[in-house]
């Protein structure tokens, strides 16, 4: 086990080595120059002698490798620069947005866990009765309807009319209630489907058969055998989702003014604040990782059958 | 599931659920009075909103500072007052030299900054040092560029020596950055306030009391404000991104304000307005929308062509149409509420068929059965370059689109993000461009000044006029003139000559909206486009 999650650890830095040299092939070929973008950004007109004087700042005016060894080694020390906006080191702005990014959404997780595995298995179980149209209509509508509208929607009925909740803002956890609820719908949606068709074919096996003429009771089945194999592909997607969730609360995090990380990075995207940019693709690339790894642990850990030697050669 | 992985299951999810409860309890204490009801008895205060963080507090820097919120903490020498009118602020008089060369200010007596130390001459020159330190980063202020050396001739007298007479050097100094003094506390150990500053000193009606990263900010009343008191205690302001948010925000009545420049949508504006539940009001103009025709394009170096553009689309129904009215149909470049800017000019109306006849008679036809007019096998066509995230912009340029391919005008449109539009600009790679002037204080003579100088992008769009160079000899003529009469004769001049040639065309005129709810009295809009209405505002029941 130690071997595999070492040897997965190796495997990572190449990717995250691609991952670095994407963004900075990126900005590089984009039409603004990073000089004049942090002019722009701080509102200063860039005459040609500024504009000369911020690119040999920046180390603008180096060759292209090297800035890109220098960037790689400030990275591998956790430092990204200094915001252009700003002016302060990058990395200790990010550390103060990330536990409201990280607060929404392992509550996003936990609400959709919580709502979708009984509701997917109760529509696998109860196939075509009511439960299972709700459940469809649930993910229907959860799978449709854009983001940024079901949060204008939440906000208008339950904080304008109803005025249950707050509009926007972070502190208490009636402020968790309306993102949570935005976020996790659309999961919610993915995961009641997945089990439930999960669940389905695990039902046609074999050994359901056995057990049932064993007289083991429905519930016991359920909870002890099916329910073990079926969750499998629903931790796959929730490893990929938390990384989702991590870096994908952007537009949550505006419509509720959640002051996350996100919302620092849309900010970053208008104002071109590169080492910002820079740093969330990073992280986002090692948060992706980690995830990743952390799906293929869990399943070692729930199905021995899968062979951690195996798998690691694979 | 064995007992095993259902204790560890278990286990995770209890973890899970105490962190986000620790996570969401641990901010609780941090949140700000959300309605002016909150707080401490018979308080009077107020809630607005922001679209972003209001920023370091740093005087003497820009972005991410925002302006309203400097213009609360800090405050200029001269005060830029309706109609362009200046009017003592910290300074309680002034004289310039005969040659315009030497400007003393007597600086008024017993001002204090928000901490109690003295504001005087020793101040206000450590202040100038600072800004001077960076003057590359100023250099768009035309004081920056003039400015030769200053002087605490004594504790209330400051001087200051210009290496040419330049006639704005007191609107220069009224606008909100980088001009405005920060008090001795408020000064790193190196002087270098661009680096950062300790605390925010300053020596406005207000000063910042709680502050917490994109989530609020609170103002409350400067003890020692040498003026007339606020009436009211506390300004709340919540970093709200979104501006349907906002709106909801406002509607709930969590918040009491929402001011400010393109703010909420216009949809919002005309919706809130037509409740009749708020107060709803628009500005004077603070800019003007026009649209530049790239007389460094042969095609448009016509003042045939140029004309025949600017007759042949409906302003009114466009202005109305797309702004829902909110905007003003404008007839010339510069509104009348700047200095110098009352000048009587002759519209450019609406016509398309004076329109078709000048096209003609440049010798752009149209060929039988073609749409598109053509001269020496080539096409009238050109690119229109906007901001595709600006929807007025994009309904405008479309419109625009429309109405000349009536008359057999090619136009593509080109939406950019908005520094690559910037960038084409100043580079002169555009034939059509949307462009707005800099409003109060800063115009009418920043405006001149970049018909002239070149790199902004305005004075490349004027090159082909075939009296170029006189207008930029005008142009030096005024902002350098002591003389008031002769000053307004040139820029009455200077503006006819614009208007008749027609490459730069003025469309709208562009308003700040302010919605509030109705125990708000006394609200006024600022003179000054960068500056908070805060000074009068009342709180009735």
């Amino acid at each position: 086990m130690i071997s595999y999650i070492g040897k997965r650890m190796v495997a990572v830095i190449p990717i995250v080595l691609f991952a670095t040299l994407v963004t900075f092939a990126l900005i590089h070929i984009s039409p603004v120059d990073p000089a004049e973008a942090y002019l722009t950004a701080a509102h200063i007109y860039p005459t040609p002698e500024i504009l000369e004087q911020k690119r040999h700042e920046f180390g603008l005016d180096q060759p292209l490798l090297t800035q890109y060894m220098h960037t790689l080694q400030r990275i591998s020390q956790l430092d990204f620069g200094t915001s252009y906006l700003t002016n302060k080191p990058v990395w200790d702005e990010v550390k103060v947005r990330l536990p409201a990014t990280f607060e929404l959404a392992v509550s996003s997780m936990l609400l959709s866990i919580v709502v979708s595995i009984p509701l997917g298995v109760l529509a696998a179980m109860r196939k075509n009765g009511w439960i299972d149209m709700l459940s469809r209509g649930i993910s229907y509508f959860g799978a449709s309807i854009p983001q940024f509208w079901l949060g204008y929607l939440l906000i208008f009925f339950f904080s304008v009319r109803l005025d249950w909740l707050p509009v926007e803002g972070r502190g208490t956890w009636q402020h968790l209630v309306l993102p949570t609820l935005t976020l996790s719908l659309v999961l919610i949606a993915l995961y009641t489907r997945l089990l439930r068709s999960s669940v389905l074919e695990q039902l046609q096996e074999t050994y359901v058969q056995y057990a049932r003429t064993r007289g083991i009771r429905e519930r016991v089945i359920m909870l002890k055998h099916v329910l073990k194999i079926a969750i499998a592909p629903l931790i796959t997607s929730m490893g990929m989702n938390l990384g989702k969730l991590l870096t994908g609360t952007i537009i949550v995090e505006q419509v509720f003014s959640w002051p996350g990380f996100g919302r620092y990075f849309v900010e970053a995207i208008f104002n071109r604040d590169i080492p910002v940019i820079q740093c969330y693709v990073f992280l986002a690339a090692c948060l992706f990782i980690v995830c990743n790894l952390l799906v293929d642990l869990v399943h070692l850990y729930m199905d021995p059958r899968i062979s951690s030697k195996g798998r690691a050669e694979q | 599931m064995s007992v095993r992985h259902r204790k560890t299951a278990t286990l995770m999810l209890v973890v899970l659920l105490l962190l986000s409860v620790v996570l969401g309890c641990a901010k609780q204490e941090n949140t700000p009075a959300s309605t002016s009801t909150n707080g401490a008895a018979n308080e009077k205060s107020i809630t607005l909103s922001w679209p972003r963080d209001i920023g370091t507090m740093n005087p003497h820097v820009y972005n991410p500072s925002q302006l309203f919120a400097q213009s609360m903490v800090y405050e200029p020498l001269v005060s830029y007052k309706q109609g362009g009118k200046l009017e003592p602020a910290l300074a309680e008089s002034w004289t310039i030299s005969k040659d315009g060369k030497i400007y003393t200010f007597k600086l008024r007596k017993g001002v204090k900054f928000s901490d109690g130390t003295l504001f005087n001459a020793a101040i206000v020159k450590k202040n100038f040092d600072a800004i001077m330190k960076n003057e590359k980063t100023h250099s768009w202020l035309g004081i920056v560029g003039v400015l030769d050396k200053t002087e605490a001739v004594d504790d209330s007298t400051f001087r200051m020596t210009l290496k040419e007479p330049y006639y704005p050097v007191l609107q220069d100094l009224s606008v909100v950055r980088p001009f405005r003094f920060l008090g001795e506390a408020g000064f790193p150990d190196d002087g270098d306030t661009s680096k950062g500053i300790k605390k925010p000193v300053g020596t406005g009606p207000w000063m910042l009391d709680e502050y917490k990263q994109d989530e609020y900010a609170t103002f409350k009343r400067n003890p020692n404000y040498w003026g007339t008191a606020p009436k009211v205690d506390k300004i709340t302001v919540k970093i709200i991104p979104d501006g349907e948010t906002r709106v909801m925000a406002f509607e709930k009545g969590d918040l009491d304000l929402i001011y400010g420049e393109g703010v909420i949508s216009l949809d919002a504006f005309k919706q809130l307005r037509d409740t009749n539940q708020y107060v709803t009001t628009l500005s004077e103009p603070v800019g003007t929308r026009s649209l530049l025709l790239n007389s460094s394009n042969p095609k448009l170096a016509d003042l045939r062509v140029r004309l025949a553009l600017q007759h042949g689309f409906n302003k009114q129904a466009m202005v109305e149409g797309v702004t829902s009215g909110l905007e003003e149909t404008a007839d010339t470049v510069l509104s009348k509420n700047y200095p110098y800017t009352n000048v009587n000019l002759q519209p450019v109306g609406y016509d398309v068929e004076k329109s078709k006849s000048l096209l003609d008679e440049a010798g752009w036809k149209l060929p039988a059965g073609g749409t598109v007019r053509e001269k020496d096998g080539q096409q009238l066509d050109f690119e229109l370059i906007f901001d595709k995230t600006d929807p007025i912009q994009k309904a405008m340029a479309e419109t625009i689109q429309a109405e000349w391919g009536e008359l057999g005008v090619k136009v593509n449109l080109t939406g950019l993000e908005l520094t690559v539009q910037i960038k084409r600009l100043r580079s002169n790679q555009f034939d059509l461009y949307f462009w707005y002037n800099y409003g109060a204080p800063y115009d009418p003579h920043s405006f001149i000044n970049v018909i002239a100088k070149k790199s902004f992008g305005i004075s490349e769009v004027l090159s082909a006029l075939p009296m170029k160079k006189d207008l930029d000899q005008q142009v030096y003529q005024a902002l350098s003139s002591t003389d008031e009469t002769k000053r307004q004769e040139l820029y009455a001049s200077i503006l006819k000559t614009l208007q008749e040639q027609s490459a730069i065309v003025p469309i709208s005129y562009i308003k700040k909206t302010a919605v509030y709810q109705k125990k708000i009295t006394n609200f006024v809009f600022p003179a000054n486009r960068d500056e908070n209405p805060f000074e009068g505002i009342e709180i009735g029941k």
